[in-house]
């Protein structure tokens, strides 16, 4: 994906002339699951055509924004009584604050995050109420291994719905070489209108956003996840940005949070960003970092490279050795070829 | 940039261009199509039974299918060539030998739009229309479906689609999308003594769908492509050997229930899709019709529809 297509894609760039051009931005769009944002930040010098595919990804994530209200709806249901008020992450605090990283989004599964002393009562509850183990992970080893070390529990399945539920008691594995303070952010997270579920405010979101792109994981869906970044921070009020700084350091996630100002400024040309990145930096994501994201994100031919490093260090965060060795081994013996369900199409 | 015009009148060379470059484009109905991969079978196939289609050699605007005809991997570019339809999005596509092009070609095109189209609620189902509205024909595969859209062709009808019936969200109207009525093993010499072997593409042999030929839809249908219509009946064909011809009369819920998972988007559409198609069934009737032979089938359409055809 090309710089200039991020920039397109959330509206602050005009669209190709050339149709080929056109073509292939929409194709990227689409490979990347960002073709719903775009439809829903280019709304004007839309032709026709061109409005009947946006309406295709509109259509889509509509779908998806249903069946996560339903989705609250029933959560709320499943622990009513218990006084337990789980706060919804990601993609489901933005369609439920209506937040403009919402627009045309696709999200398929519900993710909460609880008290760990709560995470007991939550999943009795939510079997009690058909949710099940999701087959993927429902062995003993995975069942122990999200027990044991990650930051959530092995992923629920509704039995009758289909859709997943991620029980989280924090933002990073429990083995991360730096945790974030979840008890604090947990503390100024706020109901949804009169219900016990709850979201985290709008810088929170931010931070919990950039710790989950720029802390976790190796950055697998680049586009979609600046995308992201840069919606969330478009909305930040200017008091609410000038607290990015002091959010991030109470509740230690400086780093995450100046690589993403520094990312929304290197790839939407935000300067108010890089100025509040180079605020709160003591020191700068480091070359390299920067090198692997930008090369990954814009796809250049050595971006191998740049996705083997993202991955090392993606685990190099996440656990420490004595934990990855036995771990890997382990998967790699269990390793067996996905086997690719066929789509049920009704015709022939 | 070309006005959009019939295949038949580019030359060959000009197609095999645009499609190696990935800038064929073909247009039909609602929908636009651009399309990669250049094979012979292809161009053949596309000369023969696309003769009357409408294309463009280079775009002239974004186009709502993006099809690549391509080989699974760089061996099978080259030796004992094979090839597979993306569509843009994972499909559980097998790759066929390059002879059998046009069933990939095909093959794509449907799951593009089955899939990816969703600003019309899609069924599965053949739809043929007179002046007085459409039939909406749904059925299993081997149902008789082809057989029967292609018998109305011949009395008066003009085809909609064999695969899609197109139900717009906003008004319950249904939109033409006439491509090729694909004909799969014993339909083929039943459909060809009944139009003329001039209209019938080359048998692609072997597939994993056994014999399939194509039916060429006419250019007096496509030059319709934009014209919708109501529907005025609806009809679940079932096709049994040696049956005495008989039609039961569904009541709409009845009607609604065998509709619903016949669509390949119903349930990621939702509200609007309910209502779109019980607004299809509301003032018409829907029947379930059972039947040995074209001509029964025909028949009975005749005693429903109150009207003469053979």
């Amino acid at each position: 994906m090309q710089k200039s297509a991020l920039k397109q894609i959330v509206g602050i760039a005009p669209l190709p002339e050339k149709v080929m051009d056109r073509i292939e931005l929409v194709r990227n769009a689409d490979a990347n699951h960002i073709l719903g944002q775009m439809a829903s930040a280019n709304t004007s010098d839309v032709s026709d055509r061109l409005h009947d595919i946006f309406r295709n990804a509109l259509l889509r994530a509509g779908h998806d924004h249903i069946m996560l209200q339903f989705e609250i709806n029933r959560l709320e249901h499943a622990l009513s009584g218990t006084g337990i008020e789980p706060v919804v992450l990601k993609g489901g605090a933005y369609v439920a604050r209506g937040k403009k990283a919402a627009g045309g989004r696709r999200v398929s599964d519900l993710d909460i995050l609880v008290a760990e002393d709560e995470l007991e009562e939550v999943e009795t509850r939510l079997k009690e109420a058909g949710w099940s183990p999701d087959e993927a992970t429902d062995n003993e080893y995975d069942q122990a291994y999200y027990r044991e070390h990650m930051h959530e529990l092995p992923p629920l399945r509704h039995a009758k719905r289909g859709t997943i539920i991620d029980v989280h008691h924090r933002l990073l594995p429990k083995t991360a070489r730096s945790n974030v303070d979840v008890a604090l952010m947990q503390q100024s997270a706020m109901r949804i209108a009169e219900n016990p579920v709850r979201t985290f405010d709008d810088v929170d979101m931010f931070v919990h956003s950039a710790v989950h792109v720029f802390a976790d994981g190796a950055i697998d869906t680049p586009a979609r996840s600046l995308v992201e970044l840069y919606l969330l921070y478009i909305e930040l009020s200017s008091d609410d940005a000038l607290r990015l700084k002091t959010r991030a350091k109470a509740v230690g996630a400086i780093k995450a949070v100046s690589t993403a100002l520094w990312a929304i400024d290197e790839f939407f040309d935000e300067d108010n960003a890089l100025a509040l990145s180079n605020e709160a930096l003591a020191e700068k994501p480091n070359f390299i970092l920067r090198w692997a994201i930008a090369t990954k994100t814009l796809e250049r031919p050595s971006a191998p490279l740049a996705k083997l490093l993202l991955y090392i260090r993606s685990h190099y965060l996440r656990m420490p050795l004595r934990l990855l060795v036995p771990h890997l081994a382990r998967k790699a013996v269990a390793w067996r070829p996905t086997t690719k369900k066929p789509i049920e199409l009704p015709f022939p | 940039m070309s006005a959009p015009s019939n295949v038949a009148s580019y030359d060959r060379r000009d197609l095999r261009a645009a499609l190696r470059n990935g800038s064929f484009t073909l247009h039909l109905g609602p929908f636009s199509h651009l399309v990669s991969g250049a094979s012979e079978p292809l161009l053949d196939f596309l000369s023969d039974t696309y003769r009357d289609y409408s294309v463009e050699l280079t775009p002239s605007d974004v186009t709502d299918v993006l099809l690549r005809l391509e080989a699974p991997n760089i061996l099978r570019r080259f030796i004992r060539r094979q090839i597979t339809p993306n569509p843009g999005f994972k499909v559980p596509a097998v790759p066929l030998p390059l002879s059998m092009s046009p069933l990939a070609f095909e093959m794509g095109l449907n799951l593009s739009v089955a899939l990816k189209c969703c600003r019309f609620i899609n069924v599965h189902a053949g739809v043929v229309a007179d002046k007085d509205g459409a039939i909406v024909m749904s059925a299993a595969s081997g149902g008789g479906k082809s057989t029967l859209t292609a018998a109305l062709l011949q009395h008066g009808y003009r085809l909609f689609s064999d695969e899609f019936a197109l139900l717009g969200l906003d008004q319950p109207l249904l939109h033409p999308y006439p491509r090729p009525i694909s004909l799969k093993q014993e339909t083929i010499p039943v459909v060809r003594d009944m139009v003329g072997d001039n209209w019938i593409s080359k048998v692609v042999t072997g597939t994993p769908k056994g014999d399939i030929a194509y039916y060429r839809a006419r250019a007096s249908d496509l030059a319709q492509d934009k014209t919708s219509a109501k529907a005025k009946l609806v009809l679940f064909p079932k096709f049994e050997k040696g049956v005495r011809p008989i039609a039961r009369q569904l009541n709409p819920a009845e009607a609604i229930m065998r509709l619903v998972p016949a669509s390949t988007n119903y349930s990621l559409l939702g509200e609007p899709a309910f209502h779109a198609i019980t607004g299809l069934l509301k003032n018409i009737r829907a029947y379930e019709i059972t039947y040995g032979s074209t001509i029964d089938s025909l028949r009975l359409v005749e005693q429903i529809t109150d009207q003469k055809l053979v």
